[in-house]
């Protein structure tokens, strides 16, 4: 009978936790479909008159459609390049003995600019991409994110590398494949999954940074996803529907990624600490 | 091409070791592309912010040596000191209520196993998406107008509270905010060290008719400790450099009740130009910073090589 009853108590709490996690998209999802009136015309779970208006000014007059754009190309560039620095060091790392302890101080350092809170780097940044000509420009944010984002590849690539025994790779290096050709034919084949895994983080922490793109851009040419959500903020009076709708366009690629990397959440957002 | 690296394993074969010696030098050559850009955007950007926290700016031009004038200023900047003192409530209430509810919630869906899936993929879409939309979400959830926090604490019989609008609600809006999103990630990671936990000394302790708190105080709590300090430790550097929902949310107001350190250097380097005077800030923060990453690196390493073992 007790046993019965705390059983209950736990799903309660937990269906009390999920309401409380779950609730406020919910929130966000049904004013994104709401007319300007019915948003104030008081508290309803479900839009009184559907409309897709706020989603239509979203793309209009609020260049909705640039930022994606601009989210899109960055995020899909800057991603690329850090994969491919990061796992040909992280494989270095995982694979060689190297002089000076490298291998151990390499992953710290790459651990330490992974920990880095972006608002140490903006300023310094600002001022060194204003003097190359690169600020506000696409450009400029591809060349910081796949810098930045190569410290976390080298990181989780390293120890998903070091899990794929080198026998494999050993054996096709004896049929006569180079060490880059055993790495792309064999090893990264096993590597999938981590690989995999690395990238969809990279694309969640890239896409969802805001501090870097807001310094750095300034207008719908360069600015990217989190940057525009913002800056329908700013305005004198706040068009509650369109930065409702901004809201949801910003979450639903991220949490769709997310969900598809679940398995995994712990190791990345560990930096490996747990698995 | 030759260099001097040492492959790890020796191979069987001499035709692989021969190989092996051939590719000996190439780790260097992988590394060097990484490396490179490693400096350029972490690297050069701190040394170069360091220099500029001795120079003089004005205006956005650099006038030249300012010598210690930019740490002494910030010394005896009080706005500069309430941002600390807020910074430092805002961590540590934040961190606290994350740790109890994470540790609490991860305790009730290691043992409830049934749609476990579910829960857990909803639990964690709070902190999956950019802490911008987060503040959107909120702006939304509070607005007196607008929002539904107000109606609720109406229908409860409250003081409806217009949450943003005060400095003391503020600040526990926002730190309210930072629990919503980030109370996922300590249950995620304390959810995984209890299953990773040894089953034998629990079952020992229930055998010899320990009760649950007893169970969880004298052996559960002991052992995942080491998952548990890199949790808080990794989420209060995390929480230290916390500005987006800020920005979004209270731009550090009303008055100066929800400015913090992240928020008043920006405003002091992109609102006033005085690029000096914050990173003299932001080399203060870094140093505080590293003491807490060596601190995590050290136990990083730690609850790693137990989970391997």
């Amino acid at each position: 009978m007790t046993r019965r009853r705390s059983t209950i108590a736990v799903w309660v709490v937990l269906g009390l936790a999920l309401l409380v996690a779950i609730f406020p998209f919910w929130w966000m999802l049904v004013t994104s479909f709401k007319r300007p009136v019915d948003i104030f015309a008081g508290v309803s779970l479900w839009p009184q008159h559907l409309t897709f208006d706020n989603y239509s000014r979203l793309f209009g007059p609020y260049h909705m459609g640039s930022f994606l754009r601009n989210s899109v190309l960055v995020v899909t560039v800057a991603v690329a390049v850090s994969l491919v620095l990061g796992t040909l060091a992280a494989y270095a790392l995982a694979r060689f003995r190297l002089r000076l302890g490298l291998n151990e101080h390499a992953l710290v350092a790459a651990l330490l600019v992974r920990m880095l809170p972006p608002i140490l780097l903006v300023i310094p940044l600002y001022i060194v991409l204003s003097k190359w000509g690169l600020l506000n420009t696409r450009l400029g944010l591809i060349v910081i994110y796949s810098g930045l984002n190569t410290s976390f590849v080298i990181w989780m690539m390293q120890s998903f590398l070091e899990e794929i025994p080198r026998d494999i790779e050993e054996a096709a290096m004896v049929d006569g494949d180079s060490r880059l050709t055993a790495l792309r034919r064999v090893v990264l084949p096993l590597a999938a999954p981590g690989l995999a895994a690395t990238a969809i983080f990279s694309v969640i922490t890239t896409y969802n940074d805001f501090l870097i793109a807001l310094t750095l851009t300034s207008t719908p040419d360069a600015q990217t996803v989190p940057v525009g959500v913002s800056t329908l903020i700013g305005k004198i009076q706040i068009e509650w529907g369109p930065m409702a709708a901004a809201g949801v366009i910003g979450a639903l690629p991220i949490v769709l990624f997310a969900l598809a990397v679940q398995r995994h959440f712990v190791r990345g957002l560990t930096l490996g600490a747990v698995k | 091409m030759e260099g001097g690296a040492q492959a790890v394993a020796g191979p069987s074969g001499a035709r692989v070791s021969e190989r092996w010696a051939r590719a000996r030098s190439s780790p260097y050559l992988l590394l060097l592309p990484a490396g490179l850009a490693l400096a350029a955007v972490a690297a050069y950007p701190l040394i170069y912010g360091l220099r500029s926290s001795f120079e003089r700016y004005r205006f956005g031009r650099d006038l030249g040596s300012a010598g210690l004038a930019n740490y002494r200023s910030i010394l005896h900047d009080h706005v500069f000191w309430t941002a600390v003192g807020t910074t430092a409530r805002y961590v540590i209430f934040a961190v606290v209520i994350e740790t109890l509810l994470g540790l609490g919630l991860a305790l009730l869906v290691s043992r409830e196993l049934r749609f476990g899936g579910i829960i857990r993929v909803g639990l964690i879409l709070p902190m999956t998406i950019a802490p911008v939309v987060v503040g959107v979400i909120w702006r939304l959830m509070y607005a007196s107008d607008i929002g539904i926090v107000n109606p609720v604490f109406g229908w409860l019989g409250l003081h409806e509270p217009n949450v943003l609008a005060n400095t003391t609600s503020a600040f526990i809006g926002v730190v309210a905010v930072d629990v919503w999103e980030w109370t996922p990630l300590l249950f995620l990671i304390i959810l995984a060290g209890l299953q990773s936990l040894p089953q034998e000394p629990l079952e020992a302790a229930r055998i010899d008719g320990a009760g649950p708190v007893r169970t969880f105080f004298d052996h559960t709590l002991p052992l995942l400790m080491p998952v548990l300090m890199v949790a808080v430790v990794l989420r209060t550097i995390d929480a230290i450099g916390t500005f987006d929902q800020i920005f979004v949310l209270t731009k550090g107001g009303p008055g100066t009740s929800t400015q913090l350190i992240s928020t008043y250097a920006y405003n002091t380097a992109f609102l006033f130009t005085q690029y000096g005077r914050a990173m003299a800030m932001m080399v203060a923060l870094l140093v505080f910073l590293l003491l807490l990453m060596i601190v995590a690196i050290r136990l990083m390493r730690r609850a790693a090589a137990r989970s391997a073992a």
